[in-house]
C-alpha cells in the first residue's frame, strides 16, 4: 500500500510534481502513466526517499519508507537501469546490497536465477545491456522478496520476452497479494499489464480508475458494420448523434448508437447486416484525450514559463 | 485474482516480523563488500603498500649512503635544507617506518574520494541509499571501512618499512631496534595518521560528489596549501606560519615524528588537530548527505 498525499517537487523554479495525492493498493497492478516529464520518475523517487518531497508526504504499508527496519523487505524498488557501480559484477552487486538486510547468499542466487542473469552475473555490470541492467534492477528489486515492488519503466529495453516476463512477473505478484506500481509512457502496455491506472501529466493526476472504467468513459461508443446498403442503414438511425466513415464501400465505421440500436434499426429496414463488431475505444485514444484535456487546462493556469516545459524525465542523475 | 490473494501473502508476512532487516553491522558487511569487489580500490591498496614501503627503503639506502661518504672523509652529503646543521644519521633514521607517508597518503587520499565520489558517478548511491534510506549508517559505516583499512595499511606499510630498511642502515651501523622508545608509536601512527587522511578525504569527496575535483581538493589541502603558506605567504603576516601548523598534514607529521620539536605541535596535539579536520569534515559530509537529493 502506498500513500501519497499533497505531494510537490519543485526543482528551482521548475515544478515537477504539483501537489499530488493517490493511494496504490494491494493486490492489483496499478499503472502510472504518463509522457516523458509528467513527473513519474520523481514520483517514484520520493516514494523510496530518494527525493525530498517541497511539500505534503508519501509512506508506504504505514510508514515513510525511511522508517521501516527492513526497507528493501518492504519495497521492491527499480528506478533506473543503471544504479550500479560499473566495475562491479552483477553478483557482487547483489551481495552487497544483500548485506545490508542480513539477506542469505541462497536468496542472491534464486533472484539471479530468477531474473535469467545466470550467464552474465561474474561480468561487470559496466558492459551490461539495458535489459540485461534491467534485469539486474529487477533482481536487487526482489531481493528481499517485498510486500510492494515499484518498477519505473521496466520495459525500457527489454527483448520481446523481457516484456513478456515483465508482465507475467508483475501480475504474479499482485496475485500474491502484494502491491505493484508499474510506470510506463506506453499506453499498450499498461493496457496489458494493469488492473488500475493512475494517469499523471504536468505533475497531476488527470485520472484515478480501473483501466476498464477508463476505457468506458473515455471515445464514444464505436461500432464496425458491414452491409450491402450502407446509405439505407444510416438512413435508418437517423442523424442524431451518429456519425459515420466509410472504411470500405460496404463497411462502415459507426459511432453514437450502440449495437443494439444498429441491428433494430438494420432489422426495421430490412437491411443485411453481415458484420456486427462493437470497438472498444483503446486505451490510448482514452489517454490522448486525457492528457489533451489536461494541457488545455493547465495553459490557463500555469504561468509560460513554467507550463512551457516540465523536468524532463531522467534529466536528473 | 482476489480468490487467491490471501494464502501466499500470509506466510509472507509472518517470516517478515523476525526476518533479516537493517543494522550497522549488516551495513558496514555491505560497504567492506563493495571496497574488496572493485578492482581499482584493491589495486590503489597494494600500491600504496608497495610504495610506501620503497620509498622507506629508498630513504635508508640514501641515508647508509650518505653516512658511508662522512665516515670516508668526503664532502657532507646534502640532506635537508642547505645552510642548516647537519642532522644525525641515527635520528633520521627513526623516521624511516613512517618514512614512505608523504606518498602513501596521496594514494589513500585518492582511495577515499574515489569510494565515494565513485558511487555518484556510476549511480550506485542510488542502490546505496535506497538500501540504507537513512543515509547517515550508509556513510557511517564507508567512512568506517575507509578509516580501518587506511589505518592497516598504514601500520602495515610502516611495520615492513621498519623490516625493510634495518638490513640497509645495518651496513652503517644505523639500525634500531622495534623496542626503542616511540619506534612503536610510530609505526601505529602512521595507521593513525593515514586513517584520518582518509576520513578528511572522503568528507571532501562526499560534499563534491566529484571524483577529479575531490582529488584536486584533497591533494590541495595536504600538498598544496602548506607548500603555499611557507614558501609564498608566511612572510605577510605573523600569524600565517603560526596558523600553519594546524594544517592537517602539518599536525599529522607532528603525529608521527619521532622527536619533539621546538614550537611545534607536539604529538598529542598534532593527532587531535587532524583529527579535528576529520570530524569536521565527516560531520558537515553526514549533515549533507542527510537532506540532499540523489
Amino acid at each position: 500500500m502506498i500513500e501519497a498525499q499533497g505531494l510537490f517537487k519543485r526543482y528551482g523554479d521548475k515544478t515537477a510534481v504539483n501537489g499530488i495525492s493517490f493511494t496504490v493498493h494491494p493486490g492489483k497492478v496499478t499503472g502510472f502513466l504518463g509522457p516523458n516529464g509528467a513527473g513519474k520518475s520523481t514520483t517514484m523517487r520520493m516514494i523510496v526517499g530518494l527525493d525530498t518531497p517541497s511539500a505534503g508526504s508519501v509512506s508506504v504499508n504505514g510508514r515513510r519508507y525511511a522508517e521501516h527496519r527492513a526497507p528493501l523487505r518492504e519495497v521492491g524498488a527499480l528506478l533506473e537501469a543503471k544504479a550500479f557501480h560499473t566495475k562491479r559484477s552483477a553478483y557482487n552487486h547483489l551481495r552487497a546490497m544483500a548485506a545490508t538486510h542480513g539477506i542469505p547468499n541462497s536468496r542472491v542466487h534464486e533472484v539471479i536465477e530468477m531474473t535469467g542473469l545466470g550467464p552474465v552475473a561474474k561480468k561487470r555490470v559496466g558492459g551490461f545491456s539495458m535489459g540485461m541492467g534491467q534485469r539486474l534492477g529487477i533482481a536487487v528489486a526482489m531481493l528481499g522478496d517485498p510486500q510492494t515492488v515499484i518498477l519505473d519503466e521496466p520495459v525500457n529495453g527489454l527483448d520481446p520476452e523481457g516484456v513478456q516476463w515483465i508482465r507475467h512477473l508483475a501480475r504474479g505478484l499482485a496475485a500474491e497479494g502484494r502491491t505493484v506500481f508499474l510506470s510506463s509512457h506506453l499506453m499498450s502496455e499498461m493496457a496489458m499489464t494493469a488492473d488500475h491506472l493512475i494517469v499523471i501529466g504536468r505533475g497531476r493526476i488527470i485520472a484515478d480508475a480501473p483501466v476498464s472504467e477508463i476505457l468506458a468513459g473515455r471515445g464514444q461508443l464505436r461500432t464496425r458494420v458491414r452491409t450491402d446498403r450502407p446509405s439505407d442503414l444510416l438512413a435508418a438511425l437517423g442523424g442524431e448523434g451518429t456519425t459515420s466513415t466509410f472504411l470500405e464501400p460496404d463497411l462502415l465505421e459507426i459511432t453514437g448508437p450502440d449495437p443494439r440500436r444498429i441491428a433494430e434499426a438494420a432489422l426495421r429496414r430490412q437491411v443485411l447486416v453481415y458484420e456486427l463488431t462493437p470497438l472498444q475505444a483503446s486505451l490510448e485514444e482514452a489517454y490522448m484525450e486525457l492528457t489533451a484535456s489536461e494541457v488545455e487546462y493547465s495553459s490557463h493556469d500555469l504561468p509560460l514559463g513554467t507550463q512551457a516545459e516540465g523536468v524532463p524525465e531522467g534529466s536528473r542523475s | 485474482m482476489s480468490t487467491s490473494t490471501s494464502t501466499p501473502a500470509a506466510p509472507a508476512r509472518a517470516r517478515r516480523s523476525d526476518g533479516p532487516r537493517l543494522n550497522f553491522v549488516r551495513v558496514l558487511r555491505s560497504e567492506w563488500i563493495k571496497v574488496t569487489t572493485v578492482p581499482s580500490t584493491v589495486i590503489l591498496l597494494a600500491s600504496t603498500l608497495v610504495v610506501m614501503v620503497g620509498l622507506a627503503a629508498l630513504f635508508a639506502w640514501s641515508l647508509q649512503t650518505g653516512q658511508a661518504q662522512l665516515d670516508s672523509g668526503g664532502p657532507p652529503p646534502q640532506m635537508g635544507p642547505p645552510g642548516e646543521p647537519l642532522p644525525d644519521f641515527g635520528d633520521l633514521a627513526r623516521g624511516a617506518p613512517s618514512s614512505g607517508i608523504i606518498f602513501g597518503q596521496l594514494l589513500i587520499a585518492s582511495l577515499a574520494v574515489v569510494l565515494i565520489a565513485s558511487e555518484w558517478a556510476t549511480g550506485m548511491i542510488r542502490s546505496t541509499m535506497v538500501a540504507v534510506p537513512k543515509r547517515v549508517p550508509a556513510l557511517l559505516a564507508k567512512n568506517v571501512i575507509a578509516a580501518g583499512v587506511s589505518f592497516l595499511i598504514g601500520a602495515a606499510a610502516a611495520l615492513l618499512s621498519y623490516v625493510a630498511a634495518q638490513p640497509i642502515l645495518a651496513v652503517e651501523d644505523l639500525d634500531f631496534a622495534l623496542t626503542d622508545d616511540k619506534i612503536v608509536a610510530s609505526i601505529l601512527n602512521t595507521g593513525t595518521y593515514l586513517a584520518l587522511i582518509a576520513v578528511i578525504s572522503m568528507g571532501i569527496g562526499t560534499l563534491l560528489r566529484n571524483t577529479a575535483g575531490g582529488v584536486v581538493t584533497a591533494v590541495g589541502l595536504f600538498f598544496v596549501l602548506p607548500v603555499i603558506v611557507v614558501n609564498l605567504i608566511s612572510g605577510l603576516a605573523d600569524w600565517i606560519p603560526d596558523a600553519a601548523r594546524f594544517l592537517p598534514t602539518n599536525a599529522g607529521e607532528r603525529l608521527v615524528a619521532v622527536a619533539a620539536e621546538e614550537g611545534a605541535l607536539t604529538q598529542l596535539e598534532g593527532g587531535l588537530v587532524m583529527a579535528a579536520w576529520a570530524l569536521v569534515l565527516l560531520v558537515a559530509s553526514l549533515l549533507v548527505t542527510r537532506r540532499r537529493d540523489v
